[in-house]
């Protein structure tokens, strides 16, 4: 007598193996807020104690541009300077002063911006209510000490320009 | 044989000076270049509005429609209730005809000016717009030289001259004849008169040919031609009978027939003469 066997292969023999299985989600964040540095600024040396960015000095007041895709996201934070990065050596303390103020909107709304702007130490912080373009300009002007002629040399200072997401 | 060409056309882009220099209205044609094709595809502007921030201002920089029915471009920057500040705007434009483009202004409503402005226009043009402007543009095609043809003037040529004026020699002499040929007529016709109407002239009277007339004259008129008629009145001897004359109907019928007959031969001569004149 024969026998027969009906082979059935066991589906739970193959769910019996282990198996795992991964996968990526990639995104990027492309920042919506942009930050161009437009104009270079310069400083003016009208008195020997003194470098200023004023135009009626011989300066140029720095011009930075920032570019919101949406607004009510972030807010810019501009830091005036309050040293030279790099400079001769300097035994003396320097005075530093300066602002920062919405040059040019691109939107009549951002007009208001300086009204609302909050200041603390040398840093203005402007809330991006609107979107588009703003240009801020900066002022700089670093006295040496009371009437002290700076040493000759260059001299290099920073403006700091921040957008900070809300 | 072959012959090498080329053909090509360029998209030229480029910008106006600032259309506001002038003033707060200005006229295209005087910014735009004069190149047939031309299409804006871009407005920048640029102006300062100087006002207190407590009042109320709105300012409009615009183009009309060149037929002035509308505005192609209008933007308005509100400034009410804001501080004054410099704005400065880009538009991306769907490269629009120059020809439709109207004259240009910044319009201030309100209280407050604008100062320092600026409107700069950007564009572009194929300089192959019109293929015949460059014979290296595609689609150039030679123009047709159309061959000078002299006009032949008959009156100027000699053998035709010479023609002409046989024949009017000819047509002269001909007309001279005429004249004296009727000339010479006449006077015979003059002279022949004269010679007849003499009565008493016996080389025209024939005794036997007189006689010859007067036998035939009796034999051909009757009797009664050379009878005395009685004078007298013949009266009217008809009588009316009633008095009224009847209509003769068959005098009637007939002219009726005859007066249609003449009103459709008029009728079809008038009908003739019209479809001549068509």
């Amino acid at each position: 007598m024969m026998d027969f066997k009906l082979v059935i292969p066991l589906a739970s023999s193959l769910l019996a193996t282990g198996a795992f299985g991964s996968t990526e989600i990639i995104g990027s964040v492309d920042s919506k807020c942009i930050i161009v540095s437009e104009t270079p600024g310069v400083y003016g040396n009208p008195n020997p104690y003194q470098l200023t960015t004023a135009p009626s000095s011989g300066g140029v007041k720095p011009i930075i541009r920032y570019d919101v895709l949406v607004a009510d996201y972030y807010k810019a934070v501009i830091d005036h300077p309050e040293e030279f990065t790099s400079s001769p050596t300097l035994d003396d303390v320097v005075t530093w002063t300066g602002d920062v103020t919405v040059s040019e909107v691109s939107d009549t709304n951002m007009s208001d911006y300086d009204t609302n702007k909050v200041e603390y130490n040398n840093s203005h912080e402007y809330e991006l209510t609107v979107s588009g373009s703003t240009w801020f300009t900066v002022s700089s002007t670093a006295d040496y000490g009371s009437t002290k002629s700076f040493p000759a040399g260059q001299y290099t200072a920073v403006v700091e320009a921040e957008c900070i997401p809300l | 044989m072959w012959q090498a060409s080329y053909s090509y056309s360029e998209e030229v882009y480029g910008s106006t000076n600032n259309a506001a220099q002038l003033g707060l209205n200005w006229v295209m044609s005087n910014i735009l270049p004069d190149q047939a094709g031309l299409e804006i595809n871009g407005l920048v502007y640029q102006y300062t509005a100087v006002k207190d921030p407590e009042t109320d201002m709105i300012v409009y920089v615009q183009n009309e429609y060149a037929d002035g029915n509308g505005y192609i471009f209008r933007n308005a920057d509100d400034w009410s209730g804001l501080p004054g500040n410099t704005i400065n705007k880009a538009f991306v434009l769907p490269n629009l005809s120059a020809d439709l483009w109207g004259p240009g202004s910044i319009e201030v409503n309100g209280e407050g000016s604008v100062v320092d402005p600026s409107v700069i226009y950007t564009y572009k043009y194929d300089t192959c717009f019109d293929p015949q402007s460059d014979p290296s543009c595609p689609g150039y095609e030679e123009p047709i030289v159309v061959p000078e043809i002299p006009i032949y003037d008959p009156l100027q040529d000699e053998l035709v001259l010479e023609q002409l004026e046989e024949k009017a020699r000819l047509d002269e002499q001909e007309e001279e004849e005429d004249r004296k040929r009727r000339q010479r007529e006449n006077a015979v016709q003059n002279a022949l008169e004269t010679l007849l109407g003499d009565g008493s002239n016996p080389g025209l009277i024939d005794p036997v040919a007189e006689a010859l007339a007067l036998a035939l004259t009796a034999r051909i008129l009757p009797t009664s031609y050379y009878s005395d008629i009685e004078g007298g009145e013949y009266l009217e001897k008809i009588v009316l009978n009633g008095g009224v004359v009847q209509d003769n109907r068959k005098a009637r019928r007939s002219s009726l027939a005859q007066q249609f007959l003449h009103q459709q031969m008029v009728d079809s001569q008038y009908e003739k003469s019209q479809q001549e004149t068509k």
